[in-house]
């Protein structure tokens, strides 16, 4: 059935290069992940066979509220195409693949054997399939942008529609952005946002990268950021699990240099009916590199949360400093977390620690607070608020962070009202 | 003001409250005493509204309110507090933070209009100065990493802010040295008017010392066993508990 509409859907609207159709064919061949698959054991996509999916988003134009404080510009991912709102700053391009491949020829042949860890990852090659002539944003060597590059990335649609977007952000060296991105969705059908960002981060360039996950509840979100490393470069990623029905955030780093520093921030807080599973990999290939990773989670109402944060250190990466730490909160009877933190290393002079808890808010700390005259459901926001405390004081960008505090404690707060 | 009556209370298969009866009228300050898993924290702990245990008999007047049927924090907003036994940590909340979340709940339970941030401060620093307490300490996060004096005085900081009518206090003497001690107690002593009221559960006839009670009861086995003026906690003091014991055996 989804094989049929969806060759079907291809061969009216597109015309496919070899690639493309080999990607294609790996889809075909295993079709959406199931919770037999490893990968996928909480977290699996079968019923999305059910929809009679619409493979051609509509391109509908929407309107984004522009924030109050300053931005270096604005690019729009809308249904899967990218353009930029207005003019980019200097030393900045947005360009499609085909042109930038072709302004950078040497590129393309390291750009091919960067080798991301593919394993049970359908959806990958569905986007590969679909995703066309994407766009790249290219920082050229030296350019250090204060203000955040804010991107809107949007799905929506009037009928079940599975959406492919696509985008590469190329660090040249020296180079210095911080990417806000808010995803978004407007749609009362289903809609399958499947969502591809590459980042190459050449030597000593600097990205922050912040996701601010914020979807409806009819949107499945699969969501792979491919982060590639190069010599002293450095990466502070922010993913906020905010919204959304579905959410699997495959999150990768491939330090292929030395002096390498990657730090992974995440908070996610699925409420009723609602799931949110981070699959994390740090695969250390160079020497003399650090990793910091940072998760909590507050699960409410009967949501599902998964953590799965994969440390590889090869033989290669001696003097390898790797760091993990996961810790969630239950406030509610019905909802559940699934972790599993896995570690393989090869090198022998490393240090690595990892730890993961899941507990309940403390009976005995409610009834304190309760017999000071605050509510029971204060008392748990408070609480929970001070525990995703550490992950948003991480966020340097002021506004930025009053912007998604104040969202996350009315997640929190409305949460909690629903499910007294 | 407050008022118990044939108070039973248990907790799983086991009865540790076996029929109380206890008077409080305003201005009046009642010591209760007794040996060790006598009850005297269980019946806190049920006044404050904690939900572990169950009542199974009695009934409980507060200012003329069923404080059975009250939830915790609205016999705070009535004007109950209870300074616990054990303070409790609380990560990540300050002081600062808690109080001002519990006095506007209350305030808006009571139909007032919130405190704002000028008129808390001066508030707080008032309050500060009636116990003694640094600013440095009400800036870190509740109870967590305080010794067992600072929690003590830190309950009574709450207490001082929070103007309770009725104020029980559990074992808040102990784990105080002796300057803190009377710290406490004058700031016991300065917020006791002719309008509200205050218990005290204690082992020692020590605080006594300082804040004088109107009662001594000897609470034994989850009943009140004995009543007295405040010459029953010195006779207590020079003859332990036995001779009440063995008078009722
Ligand atoms: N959660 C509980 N489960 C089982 N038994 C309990 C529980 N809480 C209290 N008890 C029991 O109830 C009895 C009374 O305890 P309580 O703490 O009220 O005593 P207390 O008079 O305050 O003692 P202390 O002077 O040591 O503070 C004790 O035997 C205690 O073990
Ligand atoms: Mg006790």
């Amino acid at each position: 059935m989804l094989e049929k509409t969806l060759v079907d859907s291809i061969k009216q609207n597109h015309s496919l290069t070899q690639a493309q159709q080999l990607a294609l064919g790996k889809f075909i061949d295993k079709g959406f992940p199931t919770s037999k698959w490893e990968e996928w054991k909480y977290a699996s996509l079968k019923h999305l066979n059910e929809f009679n999916w619409l493979w051609s988003p509509e391109t509908l134009s929407v309107n984004f509220p522009k924030p109050d404080w300053k931005h270096s510009a604005i690019i729009q991912t809308l249904n899967g195409n990218t353009h930029s709102e207005g003019a980019l700053p200097q030393g900045i391009a947005l360009l499609s693949v085909s042109e930038f491949m072709a302004q950078n020829p040497t590129f393309e042949s390291v750009w091919n054997a960067r080798n991301p860890i593919l394993d049970q990852n359908s959806l990958y090659d569905l986007n590969e399939a679909l995703a066309t002539d994407y766009a790249v944003l290219w920082v050229k060597k030296g350019v250090k942008i204060a203000e955040p590059l804010l991107h809107h990335y949007f799905v929506l649609g009037q009928q079940d529609t599975a959406v492919q977007s696509k985008i590469f952000i190329y660090l040249e060296e020296d180079s210095e952005i911080t990417w806000f991105e808010q995803q978004r969705s407007e749609s009362s059908h289903a809609i399958l946002s499947n969502y591809v960002q590459d980042i190459w981060v050449s030597k000593n360039a600097h990205i922050t990268l912040i996701k601010d996950q914020d979807l409806g509840q009819n949107i499945t979100h699969v969501d792979h950021t491919f982060i590639f490393q190069q010599e002293s470069s450095l990466v502070d990623a922010f993913t906020f699990s905010i919204n959304a029905g579905y959410i699997r955030n495959n999150l990768h780093f491939y330090i292929d240099g030395p002096q390498v520093v990657s730090n992974l921030n995440g908070l996610y807080i699925p409420g009723e009916g609602q799931l949110m599973d981070t699959h994390s990999v740090v695969d250390h290939r160079m020497p003399h590199s650090e990793s910091n990773e940072l998760y909590k989670g507050v699960l409410m109402g009967n949501a599902t949360g998964v953590f799965n944060g994969k440390i590889f250190v090869r033989p290669d990466a001696q003097k390898t400093n790797a760091f993990q730490s996961c810790k969630n909160v239950l406030a509610s009877d019905r909802a559940t977390m699934n972790t599993k933190p896995q570690l393989e290393i090869w090198a022998d002079d490393v240090k690595c620690s990892h730890g993961t808890t899941t507990g309940q808010l403390s009976d005995e700390a409610l009834f304190y607070m309760q017999s000071r005259g605050i509510s029971k459901a204060t008392a748990q926001t408070l609480l929970l608020l001070a525990f995703v405390q550490q992950v948003i004081d991480k966020l340097g960008h002021d506004e930025i962070r009053a912007e998604l505090s104040d969202k996350i404690v009315n997640k929190i707060q409305a949460s909690l009202g629903l499910t007294i | 003001m407050l008022s118990v009556k044939n108070l039973h209370a248990r907790i799983g298969e086991k009865e540790i409250l076996k029929g109380i009866n206890l008077e409080v009228r305003a201005g009046e300050v009642h010591a209760i005493m007794g040996p060790n898993g006598s009850g005297k924290s269980t019946l806190a702990s049920v006044l404050a509204g904690r939900t572990d245990y169950e009542v199974v008999e009695g009934s409980v007047d507060f200012l003329g309110k069923d404080l059975l049927e009250l939830a915790p924090e609205e016999r705070a907003a009535e004007g109950l507090f209870l300074a616990f036994q054990y303070p409790v940590e609380i990560p990540g909340v300050s002081t600062t933070n808690f109080m001002k979340s519990a006095i506007n709940e209350i305030r808006t339970y009571r139909g007032q209009d919130p405190m704002d941030a000028v008129q808390f401060l001066k508030m707080f620093k008032e309050k500060m100065a009636y116990v003694n307490i640094d600013q440095s300490l009400l800036s870190r996060a509740l109870n967590e990493g305080f010794s067992g004096g600072e929690k003590k005085r830190n309950e009574i900081f709450q207490m001082a802010v929070l103007e309770p009518k009725l104020a029980i206090l559990d074992e808040t003497d102990s784990g105080l040295d002796i300057d803190a001690l009377r710290i406490v107690a004058e700031g016991v002593n300065k917020l006791k008017t002719p309008q509200n009221a205050t218990i005290l559960v204690t082992h020692y006839q020590r605080l006594l010392d300082y804040i004088i009670p109107d009662f001594v009861h000897v609470l034994y086995k989850g009943k009140i066993v004995k009543s007295g003026n405040k010459d029953l906690a010195l006779e207590l003091e020079e003859r332990g508990y036995d001779w009440i014991i063995s008078a009722l055996d």
